[in-house]
């Protein structure tokens, strides 16, 4: 405590933590019941009460490059408990957000998606996307987006024919803009993860929280094998008391998300390698492992709601929150109604609800990087890091 | 030439609550001539105080500060006080109120001489409110060796027993009197000054501080009660699950103060008593170390500082700032861990000691019993907000607001000129 220490207080920094959710924060008085009260906190450097004080006087750099902030699992207990009204879980909440942003560069793009009055604008970058560049291959005689679809006969008994989505937006179309944009996104995450690890990593030596001096490449993959199985199972969120019921939902929707993902990557290899065109059949065990995935999406989200309107007293819910819900949600019941409507031979309707399908993968996956989801990346190698620095 | 100029002394005050404040404010009114009464619903007078050991910072025993008060009250023949008395109803409105006022019975009258033969003759056991349950007295009690009135009391769960009639039997002086029924009597008074206090916040409402689960984890005002040469332990200091001698003792301070989720605001007296009951126990064991987990320390004023810096001298006191949020209890030797972070070290803290004392608070007793008037104003935690343009009714002492005894007494006196101010305007 002797070392002199000049506050540089960044208002601006603490203004933002309001906007993302964390108004909370100049209520605490360092009482330093959250630290106790949390089940994950650990007993070496505890948070979130260093975190609140550190938010209260604008230490931006001590804070976003912290790993702690991303050990927390928002239980909540600290918030219950707080005796002030602080909210600790949603500043360390809005201090992510606020951390997700920097890391992600591109300040504007992450802008887009903090701002309710910006959403027409999220919502337009796919719909002209895919039509311009349709109508530019349409100038050169590429018919990938077509408006009046044929149908499909898979054998001279299918008479009347069915229904294929490829037949209105072609898998090359679809593939064209999201290949691109899923390097791109991956780009945009080693570009962050490379100042992350390193910012994690010093602010870890500086507050004595690790005795590692550099990073072993080798040694931090096998830790990030090790902490797979902790995230996988959700441990930590059970560990939580106050809302140990958003494990549930959060399972759910995490799952469906790596179902997908595998579907994804199966039909992929079965269109491009053995040349199968969909749709596929419906009791496809690929097409199975879509439709439980799906469901429990569109479920999970479902939950996701109810929980947080449950608990608007203890639980600040911002903008950020109900982007990332009202995607995946909308990401379900799309890509579901997409399907059923087709097996219902609704053709307009079921053309139109698949473009907007596409609309939602392509939101998800171009704001991965910037939007609240970009968690799964952080969290992980915050953990992993964890992991291998030996935390204590 | 000399002119009288006293006041005419018209009109009565009605004082309610024989605690510290309400005796303050009943002996000033009555010192310059009004005629007071006052109502306590406890079978003796002085209130919370008559619990204490000691008084801080002087740490001499308020027993002492009491009797005097006593004995003014007994010279004073403008006081008249009921005890086991309780206010009714009021109505009329400032300086004109009637007041009904309910008397419950004692079963003991005048004629007690405080021999005791009525409790030895008494089998029933009741617990001791008086010590906060921590022994139990017999059916036929006197509350406490300096009670006032010196008088003993039957309690109503003996009533209708065997053990009544063997009370009635023991008493030589034909004291016990077992036909007394409670009686209503309605007084005529111009202001009535609401001295009604304070209660022990509930420690088992906090419910991560063990207390109620946990044996070894007493509040406070417990404490006052085991270091008092009256108390349960004759002023021994013992640890409950056991009787033992405790080596080490911790103080968890804001327990149920200063946090939303039960009493909002600062009890004011937590610190102090907690530094006055470091002493309780460096007194009794010198080896003994003593934990106090704090949020902020509060000594206001010069020699409550002082106080608090004279304690922090002694090398067995450690000051830890950090809310004890969790407690644990030892399985074998019922031994507690209490954790906290330290702010300043930045690190979680698990000690381990032989008795845990919650700091707990005050809670005003309007909050727990509204007094049954209408026009009296009140914070959101159950304080009196005083109208002094309204006038009539006040509030004093710990009823007003959280207060040490200087304080409760400063206010009570302000309160006693109020009143009487609200009867010379008529």
């Amino acid at each position: 405590m002797a070392d002199k220490y000049l506050v540089e207080p960044d208002v601006g920094f603490i203004k933002e933590l309001g906007v993302l959710g964390g108004d909370s924060l100049k209520k605490c008085f360092q009482c330093a019941t959250c630290s106790v009260v949390c089940p994950i906190s650990p007993d070496t450097k505890p948070f979130p009460r260093k975190e609140m004080i550190a938010a209260s006087w604008g230490l931006k750099d001590k804070l976003i490059g912290n790993g702690d902030i991303w050990l927390c699992h928002n239980c909540g207990d600290c918030s219950t408990k707080c005796p002030r009204g602080a909210k600790p879980g949603d500043v360390l909440s809005a201090i992510r957000m606020y951390a997700i942003g920097h890391y992600g560069g591109f300040p504007k793009l992450g802008a887009l998606i903090n701002d309710p009055k910006k959403l027409p604008v999220v919502a337009a970058i796919p719909a002209v996307l895919f039509l311009v560049i349709g109508m530019i291959l349409k100038m050169f005689g590429i018919d990938w987006l077509n408006f009046s679809p044929e149908r499909v006969y898979t054998s001279a008994a299918d008479v009347e024919g069915h229904i294929a989505h490829a037949q209105f937006f072609s898998t090359w179309l679809v593939d064209l803009i999201f290949v691109p944009l899923s390097i791109w996104v991956v780009a945009v995450f080693a570009l962050g993860l490379k100042r992350f690890v390193a910012d994690i990593h010093a602010n870890a030596l500086a507050e004595k929280k690790t005795d590692k001096q550099n990073i072993d490449p080798k040694e931090f993959v096998q830790a990030l094998i090790r902490v797979i199985p902790t995230i996988l199972k959700h441990k930590k969120f059970s560990e939580c008391t106050e809302n140990d019921e958003r494990a549930t939902p959060h399972m759910m929707v995490f799952f469906s998300f790596i179902g997908l993902a595998i579907v994804t990557g199966i039909f992929f290899v079965v269109l491009y390698v053995f040349g199968i065109h969909g749709p596929y059949s419906q009791i496809n065990p690929v097409k199975i492992l879509a439709n439980v995935s799906g469901i429990a999406l569109i479920l999970g989200g479902l939950l996701m709601i109810k929980n947080r309107l449950d608990k608007k007293e203890e639980q600040q819910t911002t903008y950020k929150d109900w982007f990332l819900i009202g995607l995946v949600l909308g990401l379900g019941v799309t890509g579901m109604l997409a399907q059923l409507t087709r097996l219902a031979d609704a053709a307009f309707l079921t053309y139109l609800i698949y473009y907007i399908h596409l609309m939602f993968v392509f939101v998800l996956f171009m704001f991965l990087p910037f939007s609240k989801l970009a968690h799964l990346v952080y969290r992980t190698v915050a953990m992993a890091y964890n992991e291998y620095a030996g935390r204590k | 030439m000399t002119e009288n100029r006293a006041t005419p002394a018209s009109g009565s005050i009605m004082v309610v609550g024989g605690g510290i404040s309400g005796l303050t404010t009943a002996l000033e009114a009555a010192e310059v001539g009004y005629e007071v009464f006052v109502v306590e619903k406890n079978p003796y007078l002085g209130g919370r105080v008559a619990q204490l050991n000691q008084y801080f910072p002087k740490l001499c025993p308020p027993t002492c500060g009491l009797e005097i008060n006593f004995r003014r009250i007994k010279d004073n023949p403008k006081i008249k006080y009921f005890t086991l008395a309780e206010v009714e109803n009021v109505s009329g409105g400032p300086g004109a109120y009637e007041v009904t006022v309910r008397l419950n019975p004692r079963y003991v009258n005048e004629n007690c001489t405080c021999c005791g033969d009525c409790a030895d003759a008494c089998q029933a056991e009741i617990p001791n409110e008086f010590n906060f349950g921590m022994d139990r007295s017999k059916g036929a009690y006197l509350p406490f060796e300096m009670a006032f009135p010196s008088r003993y009391v039957l309690s109503p769960q003996i009533i209708g027993t065997e053990d009544a009639k063997r009370c009635q039997e023991a008493c030589k002086y034909a004291a016990v009197d077992l036909e007394m029924t409670s009686k209503t009597l309605t007084l005529s008074v111009g202001a009535i000054v609401w001295a009604t206090g304070w209660e022990p916040y509930d420690a088992a409402k906090i419910d991560n501080l063990g207390y109620g689960r946990y044996a070894n984890i007493i509040t406070n005002m417990m404490l006052e009660r085991l270091a008092s040469p009256n108390g349960p332990t004759k002023g021994k200091i013992l640890r409950p699950s056991d009787d033992a001698e405790p080596k080490s003792v911790a103080f968890v301070q804001c327990a149920g103060s200063r946090d939303e989720n039960h009493l909002p605001y600062c009890s004011y007296i937590c610190c102090m008593a907690s530094l006055k009951h470091a002493t309780y126990i460096r007194e009794r064991y010198p080896d003994a170390k003593i934990f106090i987990f704090y949020i902020d320390l509060r000594a206001p004023g010069y020699r409550y500082e002082k106080f608090y810096k004279k304690i922090k001298e002694d090398k067995n006191v450690f000051f830890i700032k950090g809310k004890v949020a969790e407690v644990q209890q030892a399985a074998d030797n019922h031994q507690i861990t209490v954790v906290a972070e330290n702010a300043v070290t930045g690190e979680k803290i698990r000690q381990t000691v032989d008795l845990v004392v919650l700091a707990t608070g005050m809670q005003p007793t309007a909050a727990i019993n509204r007094p049954p008037v209408s026009d009296l104003c009140y914070t959101e935690d159950g304080f009196i907000v005083n109208d002094f343009e309204k006038g009539g009714m006040f509030g004093a002492g710990c009823a007003n607001k959280p207060a040490d005894v200087v304080s409760s007494n400063q206010n009570a006196t302000g309160m006693a000129l109020k009143a009487i101010q609200t009867l010379v305007k008529r």
